[in-house]
């Protein structure tokens, strides 16, 4: 999806709604307008959905993946809203059914906030885990490698696997009472590689649960069926569900507080179009996140998965290392460092970006919900 | 170094070079008045000569014998403290101090030992690998000291002497614009503000003696490059630290939608906690946690400025968002003072949020809070657009009892008497809306000869609200069905209305125009009063025949009895009435006398041989101290009043 796919479709729309306005065949027009924006919008997922699962640059689920996802949505919000209010008359949005639809999409829009929020929090920890890596990675990559640098590196692969496993359910308040210090530390020999301890805290309430917003914002969130799936409920609900589903897989892929449960059903409806490739999406991320949610994980970030395998064969070699080495061993090992250091480059490179991508999606909704709230309570039509 | 290798000698001739120099080199060493630097070239210049020797004894044979030495006496050093329970700073200076000559010691073998070449030399790799090994000890080991340093003295420097908020915070203006009828507003509300106490406000997070302590760590772990490894340890310590200042200051971790469901007065207390704690935090905490970083990592390139931002991210973040779920909220009248104060705190703190953030990595802190900034302003404005719409469409069922102060004056007066606190700001933000309501306040204050006090946004501002207020008093006052009583009613509000102009910040806001305006407007309602109720009653003694000498007794007892009867209906329903103002209610009493006595003193007068007590039911006397009884607010019946006077 390009700049200028995006403005001659909002061009397209502004010229009709202004030309056709007041002339007949006004409804066949808005048809038009939804059956191609449904059109662009199967384009966009199927294009998603055919990410490849293991590569190294656009990997599904990859941090490329999700910042293209993203970069979906904040079109689909544009487009949606568009659809939804440009050129059009207040009075018409808040009519029923839609007096009833734009107040739950607003909701669902106020709970996306908070989950958008507490994904870039959980892009903190990833970062975090990358410096470890890249401690790791900086010891395995000496040269002539000996036991220190592999003790080195061990301490920071077993802080990354500490960290990566952390207890979604764990808040900060009881992981800092718990966790000591330990002054007295020297009194056992054992506890002294306490590795490199980042304190985590979530910065939500205590009781605020990812899941449970995701379950909340699918309540009532059917797709409109008979004559209602033609007109304005229709992108009030695409618009909804693409919410929904973008904040599923934001806490799907990014460590996140309390996410048992995640593999909530989504209302998709299958029988659209449209919805092909974004079920498709959902139920491959689904069947994943069966796979390793008993075992606790940070999340299923393409790289995450990545640096915990190559993390996990590390910490092995690491263990069983004794100075030299045998030669074939460590060409093995050099692949994997160099692996790594891919991984920790990539994360490097995507991070930070993806973290101000989430915030410009925080900052969509906050713009999003404004708008529709001086429609609905002003009556002022928006332009 | 790749100087030095390719000096390796392949002559015996340069051999006694070789040995000339290290002669040279060793008796320099023990020079007394060395500097440190020059002291510590010649360390590693023997290191290295030596080296070059001990390479040419290895063909002979002996191998890295010296080297070998060397790094079994830095070996005890660095080990004997493995086993040891106690800390190494935690021991004593002396301890300390060794223990990082031993490191720059390992150091600088392992790069004397890197520097050469390596042909094939299993001792050499043997040595080379063994001191790798040592150091990597000895880097864990002062990881474990940094972190255990930072953690005790963190603990020690918990700041006591900030005060905490509720000691500060004055009574909060709470009360909605809606939720009140017939209830007394609450008088006073004061700016929550502590700006003067505490600014900028650098404290020690880690006591001064312990930061050479910390230094010197960092400057081995750098030069060993176990740099990254500093800053994970120092960044988790100083992280979690910064986190438990924060939920000292009592800021529930709260979602954005459990603050937009939030009841008023729970929001207003967290809205008191977020100004507290951005001034707390950024002004105080920030501040010296950037100093600390700066006086710790200031030697080692950008790694300070990464830190900072790292340490104080999450907390930031934190902070930024509560704004953000406030700024976006329905701004309601009640939650001006509220937003103002945040507004105010986030405005006075951007200098120095873009000086903390002035790194490129920070940008998107400094844009946040610029964008946060606009938020509020916009917040700010809304609130204040909403309360003047609440003055004006503040709408009653029912007249207010008595005809006294109705509470929407209080709380609009009261509320408004906050605003010169807030003068600037209000100025700033208003400025744009300014012009509208300058042309509709027509008080000849927002003409050019206007002093700049009267002319200002905020005070056209306040003009219009006021007058706003007005107006929604002249409909309540249609509510009563006596003319009289509205007219008490408005001149009871007007009266106050000046009177809190008067005695309050906001006289310069107004002016002394609009205070002679006001005050001519009350009077007339005053006047008003009295030509409603009472010109009717003194017509009743009117005599019809100025010219006659004096009345038929029939025609004297029928005008008494009129107006008996005219003065007791009067009486029966304004003794209910109110002017809670004593001054006011005094002049109205004096004023109504003086008409009244005085017509009925005169009537009597001229009739004095019909003056007798079947006739006259009020004595002169009588209806003076009955008049001076009015507006007490509490209904009396004539009855109890006679019997009263009488005893």
């Amino acid at each position: 999806m390009t700049g200028t796919d995006q403005s001659s479709f909002l061009g397209r729309i502004s010229i009709r709604r202004n030309q056709v306005n007041a002339m007949e065949g006004y409804h066949e027009q808005e048809i038009e307008d939804l059956e191609l924006f449904q059109k662009q919008l199967s384009d966009r997922f199927a294009e998603l959905l055919s990410a490849p699962d293991d590569a190294p640059t656009e990997a599904f689920l990859s941090i490329s993946w999700i910042r293209k996802l993203l970069d979906v949505f904040l079109c689909c919000e544009t487009e949606c809203k568009a659809i939804l209010l440009m050129e059009r008359d207040a009075a018409q949005i808040s009519k029923p059914p839609l007096d009833r639809l734009i107040p739950e999409l607003l909701e669902r829009v106020v709970k996306a906030m908070d989950i958008c929020n507490a994904a870039t929090n959980g892009v903190e920890l990833v970062r975090h885990c990358q410096k470890l890596a890249e401690i790791a990675v900086s010891a395995l990559e000496q040269k002539p490698f000996g036991e220190g640098q592999a003790r080195r590196a061990k301490k920071a692969l077993v802080s990354l696997m500490s960290a990566m496993h952390v207890d979604d359910k764990e808040s900060s308040v009881q992981k800092t009472a718990e966790r000591s210090w330990s002054f007295g530390r020297r009194s056992g020999n054992k506890d002294r590689h306490h590795g490199h301890y980042r304190s985590l805290s979530w910065q939500v309430a205590k009781h605020w649960s990812a899941s449970k917003q995701i379950h909340a914002m699918t309540m009532n969130l059917a797709a409109p069926r008979g004559p209602e799936a033609s007109c304005l409920p229709a992108p009030v609900y695409i618009l909804s569900l693409i919410i929904v589903f973008v904040m599923w897989v934001l806490i799907a892929a990014i460590p996140c507080q309390e996410r048992s449960g995640l593999t909530t059903h989504l209302p998709i409806n299958k029988h659209v179009n449209w919805t092909h490739s974004l079920a498709g999406i959902h139920d491959k991320i689904g069947e994943e996140w069966k796979k390793k949610e008993k075992k606790g994980m940070a999340g299923l970030l393409y790289e995450m998965q990545k640096m915990e395998k190559l993390g996990q064969s590390l910490i092995e070699f690491t263990d069983s290392y004794q100075f030299p080495g045998e030669k074939e061993k460590l060409d093995e090992v050099a692949a994997q460092v160099a692996e790594l250091a891919e991984v920790c480059r990539r994360m490097d490179e995507g991070l930070v970006p993806l973290q101000m991508l989430i915030r410009e999606a925080f900052h969509r909704l906050v713009r999003n919900r404004t708008e529709f709230l001086d429609v609905l309570e002003q009556g002022a039509p928006v332009v | 170094m790749d100087e030095c290798q390719s000096a390796i000698p392949a002559h015996d001739g340069d051999l006694h070079v070789v040995a000339a120099a290290h002669h040279i080199v060793k008796a320099l060493g023990t020079t007394k008045n060395l500097s440190d630097d020059l002291r510590k070239i010649l360390i590693d210049l023997d290191a290295h000569l030596s080296l070059i020797t001990s390479n040419i004894d290895s063909k002979g044979g002996k191998g890295f014998v010296e080297v070998e030495e060397r790094l079994k006496r830095v070996e005890r050093k660095i080990v004997i403290w493995e086993s040891d329970r106690i800390m190494i700073w935690d021991s004593g200076p002396k301890e300390a101090s060794d223990y990082l000559e031993a490191v720059d010691e390992v150091q600088t073998l392992i790069d004397s030992l890197r520097g050469l070449s390596m042909n094939e030399n299993q001792k050499q790799k043997e040595l080379l690998h063994r001191a790798s090994s040592l150091l990597q000890m000895a880097m864990s080991r002062l990881e474990e000291e940094l972190i255990h340093m930072l953690v005790k003295h963190k603990q020690q420097s918990e700041p006591t002497y900030i005060p905490s908020p509720s000691s500060q915070r004055n009574v909060v203006y709470n009360e909605s614009v809606v939720s009140l009828d017939n209830e007394s507003a609450k008088e006073a509300s004061s700016k929550n503000s502590c700006s003067d106490e505490c600014g900028e406000y650098i404290v020690d997070l880690v006591p001064e003696h312990v930061i050479p302590d910390i230094k010197s760590i960092a400057k081995v772990m750098f030069a060993s490059d176990y740099g990254q490894e500093f800053c994970e340890a120092f960044i988790g310590v100083r992280k979690e630290a910064l986190e438990q200042h924060f939920d000292i200051l009592e800021n529930g971790k709260l979602s954005i939608e459990d603050l937009l469901k939030m009841e008023w007065c729970s929001l207003s207390t967290e809205m008191n906690k977020w100004t507290w704690s951005m001034k707390i935090i950024f002004g105080v905490y920030l501040m010296s946690e950037k100093r600390l970083c700066d006086q710790v990592l200031g030697e080692f390139g950008s790694v300070n400025s990464f830190c900072f931002l790292e340490i104080a991210k999450t907390t930031i973040l934190c902070l930024l968002n509560f704004g953000e779920a406030i700024a976006m909220g329905p701004q309601e009248p009640e939650k001006l003072l509220r937003l103002l104060d945040m507004y105010e705190t986030l405005a006075d703190l951007v200098i120095d949020i873009d000086a903390l953030f002035s790194e490129d990595g920070g940008s998107f802190v400094r844009l946040e809070f610029h964008k946060l900034l606009e938020g509020l302003a916009d917040s700010v404005k809304a609130a204040f657009n909403a309360f003047g719409v609440a003055v004006s469409s503040n709408g009653s069922l029912y007249p207010f009892p008595g005809g006294g102060v109705h509470p929407l004056s209080k709380y609009v007066m009261n509320y408004i008497s906050m605003f010169p606190e807030y003068c600037s700001t209000l100025n700033l933000l208003l400025e744009d809306q300014h012009s509208d309501v300058a042309s509709l306040v027509s008080e000849p204050q927002c003409g050019p000869t206007a002093s700049l006090s009267t002319s200002c946004p905020m005070a056209c501002h306040l003009r219009s609200i006021t007058s706003s207020l007005e107006s929604n008093l002249h409909k309540k006052s249609k509510l009563y069905k006596d003319e009289a009583l509205q007219h008490i009613f408005l001149m009871n509000n007007l009266h106050y209305m000046v009177q809190k102009v008067k005695g309050s910040e906001l006289r310069p806001f107004f002016g002394d125009e609009w205070i002679r305006k006001h005050n001519a407007k009350f009077q007339q309602h005053e006047m008003n009063y009295e030509r409603v109720t009472w010109s009717s009653v003194v017509l009743l003694l009117k005599d019809d025949n100025p010219g006659s000498s004096s009345l038929s007794k029939s025609t004297f007892k029928e005008m008494c009895k009129g107006f008996s009867i005219a003065f007791e209906e009067v009486y029966k329903n304004q003794t209910s009435w109110c002017i809670p103002d004593p001054q006011l209610r005094e002049d109205l009493r004096i004023s109504t006398s003086l008409k009244v006595v005085h017509a009925y003193r005169t009537f009597l007068g001229r009739n004095p041989a019909h003056v007798d007590d079947k006739c006259i039911k009020h004595t002169v006397e009588d209806v003076e101290k009955l008049l001076f009884g009015l507006f007490e607010g509490s209904p009396r019946s004539l009855r109890n009043s006679r019997r009263m006077m009488k005893t």
